[in-house]
């Protein structure tokens, strides 16, 4: 359900970002999220399709990344990705870890005319 | 690149500088519908009520029922009905943060909306996000909703004295757990008998404690 809110969030960038721009119409949003925000892409797209109805974003297509967890480990400096919510170096075993990427929410680039 | 949620963290980083200034710890406190936050928020204030200044956010979809059951403490106490919402947002929080006297409050716990996915995706500007789960709900929840024992400063396994009742495998869920943060403290309480609740009063007054 998480999805409708942040669909509207998007949806208002979207509509701001393309007024300071002048476009008469949206032709595509790409965006990309981290594999932990837990987005199911049909839903979002249901939920992104509702908010823009009846606006120059209509007919927007919505190109989603869906961008894999990966860990920075900060006892041996390595970098992996994270499979089957491991939060385990793979090299040295440690714990102490911080994120590089899996938490996204980004809105990469908007298309029109 | 844009954050989707610029609106939520910026409003949500106001609240944590006004906070931190105010020095009030704010703890978001996350589960399932039913896992035991209102009664771990009444055990939690009859216990500490006289040692903090405590306040209560309650996040409710549609009633003030948790908030009246929190009335007798005599806390200052602001409900916020999300009106089917499903998460709590930081425009809310900062909204009804008016409504209590900041510089009279240690402790602010937000009882967030009934729900494991999307209230860990909205950051209120709390200090930490705490994790609370119940033994009826299962033992697959750290593996289901990773995201949120990731970003939790610690978990509550509520429910304990039910165990014998359940299929709740524990090694099983503390072995999913620790996969996905193998240092998250992990206390195992039962709000109605007592059981682990002086670990949790303990942990949570050094939490205020050190950052007044």
């Amino acid at each position: 359900m998480h999805e409708l809110r942040i669909a509207e969030d998007l949806s208002a960038i979207v509509l701001e970002t393309a007024g300071k721009e002048n476009l008469s119409k949206v032709t595509k949003v790409n965006i990309s999220f981290g594999q932990l925000v837990q987005i199911v892409p049909d839903i979002f797209e249901f939920a992104f399709r509702e908010t823009v109805r009846n606006s120059i974003a209509e007919d927007a297509e919505l190109d989603i990344e869906i961008v894999p967890v990966k860990m920075k480990c900060m006892n041996c400096g390595s970098d992996f990705q994270v499979k089957e919510n491991r939060f385990t170096c793979n090299i040295c075993s440690s714990t102490d870890l911080g994120i590089i990427q899996g938490k996204e929410l980004y809105i990469k680039s908007i298309e029109g005319e | 690149m844009k954050n989707i949620l610029d609106r939520n963290q910026n409003k949500a980083n106001e609240v944590r500088n006004l906070l931190a200034l105010k020095k009030v710890m704010m703890v978001n406190i996350i589960s399932s519908p039913g896992a035991g936050k209102t009664t771990l928020l009444e055990r939690t204030c009859e216990e500490l009520g006289a040692k903090f200044r405590i306040g209560v956010i309650e996040g409710d979809i549609t009633t003030d029922r948790d908030a009246q059951r929190l009335k007798k403490y005599n806390i200052p106490i602001v409900v916020i009905n999300t009106e089917g919402g499903c998460h709590l947002d930081s425009h809310s929080i900062s909204k009804v943060l008016d409504s209590f006297d900041l510089d009279n409050l240690e402790v602010l716990f937000v009882e967030n909306v009934g729900n494991l996915i999307c209230p860990s995706q909205f950051d209120l500007g709390e200090t930490f996000k705490l994790a609370v789960v119940s033994t009826a709900e299962g033992d697959d929840k750290p593996a289901k909703y990773p995201m949120l024992f990731r970003e939790a400063r610690a978990v509550l396994l509520n429910k304990i004295d039910l165990i014998p009742y359940t299929n709740f495998n524990f090694n099983s869920f503390s072995s999913d757990l620790k996969k996905i943060n193998a240092q998250i403290p992990l206390f195992k309480i039962s709000c109605i008998k007592g059981d682990g609740l002086t670990e949790w009063y303990d942990w949570i007054s050094e939490k205020i404690n050190s950052y007044r």
